[in-house]
């Protein structure tokens, strides 16, 4: 039975389309049920299961779109009223679609890194197990680079599991998570009283990596003094606590990764040559998603499984169409993205059967937006706009307020924009 | 051609700044105008972007400084209107006028933050109206400045000028001022914890509304008796209070009021044990908030009263998404101190889930609740948690020093129910 919830579709401003609805979709197997206004209509959305809500945007358009969206995680901006049958159906197809083809997700064996995995099998990913093999029995200092999310840590954990002291402790910090005034105590420590707050001495995490690894993850963002202690840190295989006198030696091995280019970072200035060539003894290169080809669908698999042990679903396939959408998206965090949209798939999805409608919104509107045009062709400015939006939705995961900073524009200017081009 | 510069990180932008008040609006400007790093979005630091870790542009800035100088411009036009407006009050003996005039000037101060400021203008006004004769502009510069005492966490001082309110309200039968005056003690008497205190003002002040037959302050009052009984643990008698309220507020179509009752509402359903329910409630308030005028404090409590059910839920992810809208609206209305809550809930989600760099998170709310115009109180919430966060990290030293800074600081505001509370975190720590 189709459930369909209409909102303000009744009365003078909404142009009949309660009734339209009720005579386009018939009345054998739809249950249609009204309310007049959006803050009324949220308690009817908590009681039932909604397979489609339809809703007229009133004197609040861009406010009540911005609710929707934000509610139902996702919403597609219908035409203007009076509405058309024709438009009526051919969108709630889309909200709705038919059964589809799907393909029986394969069984994954992933490289356990403890709690973590590496997964694929493509030639770039054969290519880092390699190096990885390679490197990790030495105790050299190892420096990973790679875009956002193509796992870096998780590449620095298998080395130091596989490598001399893995019985240590294994201890990861973000360089660009803490703010740089507390940076330095966090990796060195302090001795208490050594500035306001410090309240007691601080072992730092050179120390408490001390017998195993370091990993210092998106290094880049350390200001060039703290690059000049590190660098002591590296060479002397000492250290200083904040506020103190006594050198303390330390045994790690260091694990470095960066997301930046810092051979680049070394010409403007902002990162020393001599600590890059210290860390960057060994180099490992990490793939994007893009460049791994068959790995997308694996790793798919592997999410969807996990996901679905974790929040008690029985997904064993995946739909053409859905698949389709993943291998077409652009993929800018790599796989913490992917990761990401499948947990919000694995949670939305109903059946044993992961659908294109379980996929945020934005990667059905990549599918759905413009009409294609022949490669070379001029685009106007509201074309040219249109894609942008979708370009910065698809990178915020659909995350309106976050794509509106992005654009520098007002969520609700946005949220009217993605109703004009129909996002 | 040379490359752009990549902003300049707003930590560092604020450390070059001086904490002047006339600089006040630039800072606004500034953190306004800052966003996330793009490249940060889906790096691994990307899930501990605070504040400070966003970029500006000085160019931008600069571009959009006009905006800050008229934001300027027109506050110090409302401000002198005011006072020229007060002066031709008193020269025509004015003297209800002229109060009336001085209390907006107050009025406006507050609403961009300026406590102090609106205190000096409340004294004035204070003043003039004490050698009237009508005393009702005396009631409501009492009124005033109760209220600006409760929000400044100075709950006795608070009670103190509306129980002169009161009086003078009752001997002048000033029905508004007498009912106002009442729900400004029942709040005194609630932050403090004195439930009785708290109840006998508030029904004393429904008693009154209810003769007037004015329907929002009945439900506003009804509404305080409903939070009252469920800080009592009486969620019988908050239901009947919060549903007396929703027929009264529904009655006038009070949207912004509606929204406050409908997170109230929330808070009861969450302390019952009934998630679903909450999160219907806390959805229909920010449904009604939309047809309110723009209220970005209500909007982020309501976002936070969601996450939090999130969290206790262990739906992180959702409830971090719910942490970054709220994070969003503080942002672009200026709500700094409103932003180290949503930092200390995103510190409490990451101690949840045994993360060591959530630290973060309560480091930055320390700062921003430090920033002009400091609350003990935001910064003794932010300690606690702080505190609880290194103990579930298996961090005993550091967790008892932050819970020890948090009770000082309680005390220091005469917070007895939270100091209590406080007392007893750290004596189960000790046991």
């Amino acid at each position: 039975m189709l459930r369909i919830l209409a909102v303000g579709a009744e009365g003078a401003g909404s142009g009949g389309l309660l009734h339209g609805i009720r005579q386009w979709v018939g009345e054998g197997g739809v249950e249609i049920e009204a309310a007049p206004d959006l803050p009324r209509a949220v308690r009817q959305l908590g009681t039932g299961r909604w397979h489609v809500v339809v809703a007229v945007l009133g004197d609040h358009s861009d406010d009540d779109l911005a609710w929707w969206v934000d509610t139902l995680r996702g919403a597609a901006a219908a035409p203007r009223l009076p509405v058309r049958r024709e438009d009526f159906l051919r969108a709630l197809r889309r909200a709705r679609p038919i059964t589809e083809a799907a393909v029986t997700l394969p069984l994954v064996e992933p490289h356990a890194v403890g709690q973590y995995a590496l997964v694929g099998q493509s030639a770039a990913m054969l290519d880092v197990y390699r190096l990885i093999a390679r490197v990790a029995p030495s105790t050299a200092t190892v420096l990973v680079q790679g875009e956002s999310g193509t796992g870096k840590e998780v590449v620095a954990r298998a080395v130091h599991i596989n490598g001399p002291v893995s019985s240590g402790p294994f201890v990861a910090v973000n360089c660009a998570a803490i703010p740089e005034n507390l940076l330095e105590s966090e990796l060195f420590g302090h001795e208490k009283g050594a500035f306001t707050g410090a309240v007691m001495r601080k072992i730092g995490r050179f120390e408490q990596a001390g017998g195993g690894t370091l990993f210092l993850d998106e290094i880049a963002d350390m200001s060039l003094a703290l690059q000049a202690k590190i660098l002591r840190a590296v060479q002397e295989r000492e250290i200083e606590r904040v506020g103190g006198t006594d050198t303390i030696p330390v045994d790690v091995r260091l694990i470095a990764a960066t997301n930046r280019d810092l051979k680049e970072a070394i010409k403007q200035g902002r990162f020393r040559e001599d600590l890059y060539y210290r860390l960057a003894v060994v180099l490992i290169r990490l793939p994007r998603l893009g460049e791994r080809g068959d790995d997308l669908l694996l790793l798919t698999a592997y999410f969807v499984r996990q996901f679905a042990e974790r929040y008690g679903k029985q997904i064993q396939a995946i739909s053409d169409r859905a698949l389709e959408l993943l291998r077409n998206h652009a993929w800018v965090g790599n796989v913490r993205e992917l990761r990401n949209v499948i947990e919000r798939a694995v949670i939305v999805a109903t059946d044993d059967v992961l659908r294109a409608e379980h996929l945020p919104e934005e990667f059905r509107g990549e599918e759905a937006t413009l009409p294609d045009r022949p490669e070379g062709a001029l685009l106007t400015l509201a074309e040219v706009e249109a894609r942008h939006i979708t370009r910065v939705l698809t990178h915020t995961n659909g995350q309106i307020g976050a794509a509106a900073e992005i654009l520098g524009i007002h969520r609700n200017t946005l949220t009217r924009k993605m109703k004009e081009y129909g996002l | 051609m040379t490359a752009p510069l990549p902003p300049v990180r707003v930590e560092k932008a604020l450390a070059l700044l001086p904490e002047i008040e006339a600089l006040g609006p630039l800072r606004a400007l500034l953190v306004s105008i800052s966003r996330p790093d793009e490249r940060a979005l889906w790096s691994s630091s990307g899930p501990y972007l605070t504040l400070g870790k966003r970029g500006v542009q000085p160019e931008e800035l600069r571009r959009r400084m006009p905006q800050a100088f008229h934001v300027i411009t027109e506050h110090l036009q409302t401000l002198y209107r005011a006072y020229v407006e007060a002066l031709e009050c008193q020269q025509r003996a004015d003297g209800g006028g002229a109060v009336a005039a001085l209390l907006r000037a107050g009025h406006g101060e507050e609403r961009v933050g300026r406590l102090s400021q609106a205190r000096a203008w409340y004294d004035v006004a204070l003043r003039v109206s004490q050698a009237l004769q009508d005393r009702r502009p005396e009631v409501e510069s009492l009124r005033s400045l109760g209220e600006l005492f409760l929000r400044s966490g100075q709950y006795a001082e608070g009670a103190r000028h509306f129980q002169r309110a009161l009086a003078i309200a009752e001997a002048e039968f000033d029905q508004t001022g007498a009912i106002a005056a009442c729900e400004g003690l029942g709040e005194a008497a609630l932050a403090q914890s004195q439930w009785t205190g708290a109840q006998a003002w508030y029904a004393r002040g429904l008693r009154l509304a209810t003769a007037g037959g004015d329907q929002r302050q009945i439900g506003r009052l009804e509404r305080h008796l409903g939070v009252l009984a469920r800080h009592q643990g009486d969620p019988t008698v908050a239901g009947e209070h919060l549903r007396r309220a929703r027929e009264c507020f529904e009655s006038v179509d009070a949207a912004e009021e509606m929204a406050g009752l409908l997170n109230t509402q929330g808070q009861l359903e969450a302390q019952l044990g009934r998630p679903q329910a909450a999160s219907g409630a806390y959805r229909e308030a920010l449904a009604w908030l939309q047809r309110a005028p723009r209220d970005a404090g209500l909007e982020v409590t309501i976002r936070l009263n969601l996450a939090e059910l999130h969290l206790e839920a262990e739906r992180f992810l959702d409830g971090e998404e719910e942490m970054r809208r709220a994070e969003q609206v503080a942002i672009a209305g200026n709500l700094t101190g409103r932003l180290a809550q949503i930092y200390t809930l995103m510190g409490k989600l990451r101690g949840r889930q045994l993360d060591e760099t959530g630290f973060v998170f309560f480091e930055q709310a320390i700062e921003l609740s430090r920033m002009l115009e400091p609350s003990p109180t935001t910064e003794a919430q932010v300690y606690v948690e702080y505190g609880l966060f290194r103990e579930r990290l298996g961090q005993r030293e550091e967790a008892r020093a932050y819970l020890e800074r948090a009770r000082e600081l309680y005390g220091s505001v005469g917070d007895v129910a939270d100091r209590r509370r406080v007392e007893a975190e750290l004596e189960k720590m000790t046991a």
